[in-house]
């Protein structure tokens, strides 16, 4: 409980100071006043155009940073408990390449549906199609689950491929660059709305899934005699948690680490539980990729980075330092 | 415990194309990874190794491109340039050529040397009217970089591209590779990505200098192509409104844009233009929303190209609730400039006097 407090704190206050961070220059009393402002209290200090900055720009590309953070730890924990694998992310059925996949086809072959949309139904798909492949010989097993993923991914990645090779023209590649390495780059109030709603409909009910998931820890066996359906409960994480991913997935693009690295890292302090891991994990994951994002915009100012390396940076060396904690143990 | 036999591959994508593929573009002056890593290979299996690879690429982009010196200027005696770091023997006057980009073409067209080639590949748009009948009879060998088969099968003895990363091993083949089959390959100068070769910043000199060594390759008289050029420029009256602009060269969440040492910083300097992205030691460079409208330039110029058309920029512009609120783009105030004229060459004076007429027919209020 303690710890729920205290990175509750750490979050409000990641958002609220992570605002008046960026290329221009507003002053945080402005930043705050121009928000107060849009809650409908005071006046504004700012200039429309200034105001544009601050209400636009940032506040819903942090809040959207704070809600893609959250959901890709919960989905990693949902991964790794149900593969019972801890190399599992929350991209591990093919989601990313199939949302890559429908990204790319919108980019490069101009299809009518926006792009978040395309996304989320290449994700979607890339789901259906590993959970077919997974079930098609009998029962699915982590085991079968994962290596469906793999193959999945693979043949995404590889239509991907084809697309970018056969249509890309000039430096359009370098946006989908960008959107393959994670970018919150282009995250507005409707981005910002698909991610927070997907936190709502998807990632809440999760949190009240510890119990089961805890269970599957034990083995499917195990599971079954502490009176879980085994297939029926994986069934259904797998899909809640890829729709989750999906939904994130469709407004930044795949951001590596993030699932895969702080549901251990905050196992190592709460232990495996997964009634604490899971809160406690999507709190954490929104606090690290607010500042993670909030980096990737202003290190090379004006320049910004896609969030994906920066998380990548980061999270690379802290899962190698988890490893040997591991294996020291 | 049931585990996975493939835990290591866990997680594992292929992105090959983030690999040599797509190298038209991946090391060129319009690129993420700005510099030129041509013998960098970015076959990544994971997306771990993709992303740690362009970070790297970013990392050292950045650390190239500023400083270095002016391109050397060829003596007149000499037997070979120094191109970009690489020799280009003074022999004979090449009779078959190859051309990579537009303005590559468009060089030799301006030197009446359209009859030497024997191929385009890349071409970056239409070339001005004054030139489409010698343009109109010139073989294509491919939309983007050719093959080094491609180029091979048109028996050139000399490859000119506008880009260094057009002469790659997926790509026209490795300048050694050619200079092994005795043709000769040569690239902008402008274009040179090392830090030493790279003009710390373009002028009108350097787009001269190019002139003089095609010229001087070629064996041909350049002072009427010089004369014209100059007098183009000498046409061209700067404003004096202390107008400030932004560049938009691509890019949508991530605004693409003309910085502070290349061809667009050239042209917004004889214009009498302030660039609002002019303090970036690059040609150009990838930039953020925030900064451009804390500038709030008074114009926008639109790069026009077939995958970035003029009308999908004002779309991205205005489909954006923060920039919409731009004055540039509440009140129309775009100047437009064809991609193929908007990298340095012949037609960097015509894209000059293009875009002073357009800036004098805006009107501010």
């Amino acid at each position: 409980m303690l710890w729920f407090i205290v990175l509750s704190v750490v979050l409000i206050t990641s958002v609220t100071v992570a605002v008046t961070i960026g290329p221009a220059t507003i002053t945080a009393p402005d930043v705050w006043g121009s928000i107060v402002h849009h809650l409908g209290l005071g006046a504004n200090p700012l200039s429309p155009l200034r105001d544009s900055i601050v209400w636009e720009l940032r506040l819903p590309r942090v809040l959207t940073a704070g809600a893609v953070g959250a959901g890709l730890a919960i989905s990693g924990v949902v991964m790794q408990a149900i593969t019972r694998n801890p190399l599992a992310d929350p991209y591990l059925l093919g989601l990313s390449s199939g949302a890559s996949l429908g990204a790319v086809a919108v980019l490069l072959l101009g299809s009518a549906l926006l792009l978040p949309v395309a996304a989320f139904l290449g994700a979607a798909l890339a789901l259906a199609l590993t959970l077919l492949l997974a079930g098609m010989f009998g029962r699915i097993t982590p085991s079968r689950t994962v290596l469906a993923g793999i193959a999945v991914s693979a043949l995404a990645a590889a239509i991907t491929s084809l697309i970018i090779f056969w249509t890309v023209t000039g430096d359009s590649y370098r946006e989908i660059l960008g959107w393959l390495l994670g970018s919150l780059a282009g995250a507005r109030w409707p981005e910002a709305g698909i991610a927070c709603s997907a936190i709502l409909v998807a990632g809440i009910p999760i949190m009240f899934s510890g119990r089961t998931l805890d269970a599957f820890a034990f083995g499917d066996t195990s599971a079954a005699t502490l009176g879980v359906n085994v297939q029926r409960t994986r069934w259904i994480m797998l899909t809640v948690t890829a729709l989750l991913t999906g939904a994130m997935v469709s407004v930044s693009g795949s951001i590596g680490f993030v699932g895969l690295v702080l549901p251990h890292a905050v196992r190592l302090i709460v232990g495996p539980r997964h009634r604490l891991l899971l809160p406690l994990s999507a709190l954490v994951g929104a606090s690290f990729l607010i500042w993670a994002d909030t980096a990737a915009r202003t290190f090379f100012d004006p320049r910004e980075l896609p969030v994906g390396i920066v998380t990548a940076i980061i999270g690379a060396p802290v899962f190698a330092v988890l490893l040997a904690r591991r294996v020291r143990s | 415990m049931e585990a996975t036999p493939f835990t290591g591959l866990v997680g594992v994508q292929a992105f090959p194309f983030l690999g040599r593929q797509v190298a038209p573009s991946d090391c060129s002056a319009d690129t993420l990874m700005q510099p030129c890593p041509s013998e960098v290979f970015v076959f990544a299996v994971s997306r771990t190794v993709v992303v740690l690879s362009v970070a790297a690429l970013s990392l050292t982009g950045c650390a190239a491109g500023s400083g270095g010196t002016p391109t050397p200027t060829p003596t007149p005696a000499a037997s070979a340039i120094d191109n970009c770091g690489v020799s280009v023997p003074i022999t004979s006057p090449p009779q078959r050529v190859v051309t990579i980009k537009s303005t590559s073409t468009e060089m030799l067209l301006a030197l009446g040397l359209g009859d030497r080639i024997v191929g385009t590949a890349f071409q970056d748009g239409p070339v001005p009217a004054r030139w489409s009948a010698d343009a109109a009879s010139l073989p294509v060998l491919a939309d983007k970089v050719p093959s080094q088969e491609v180029v091979l099968s048109a028996t050139p003895d000399f490859v000119y591209a506008g880009w260094e990363s057009n002469f790659s091993a997926d790509g026209a083949g490795t300048r050694s590779d050619l200079a092994a089959l005795g043709i000769r390959s040569y690239v902008s100068p402008s274009a040179c990505k090392e830090a030493a070769y790279q003009p710390s910043k373009l002028s009108f000199s350097d787009i001269d200098a190019e002139i003089n060594q095609v010229a001087e390759i070629f064996s041909v008289d350049d002072s009427t192509l010089l004369a014209n050029q100059h007098a183009t420029l000498a046409g061209v009256a700067k404003d004096t409104r202390g107008l400030s602009a932004l560049w938009f060269s691509s890019g949508s969440s991530v605004p693409y844009i003309g910085a502070g040492i290349g061809a667009p910083q050239l042209i917004l300097d004889t214009i009498g233009v302030r660039n609002i992205a002019g303090d970036i030691k690059d040609t150009w460079a990838p930039y953020n929303w925030e900064s451009v409208i804390a500038a709030n330039p008074d114009v926008i110029v639109l790069v026009d190209a077939s995958w970035s058309t003029k009308e999908k920029k004002i779309k991205v512009l205005e489909d954006n609730p923060a920039t919409a609120k731009l004055d540039a783009v509440k009140n129309h105030r775009y100047l437009v400039v064809p991609f193929a004229a908007s990298e340095a060459g012949v037609r960097t004076v015509d894209a000059a006097e293009d875009l002073a007429q357009q800036l004098k027919a805006q009107t501010f209020g």
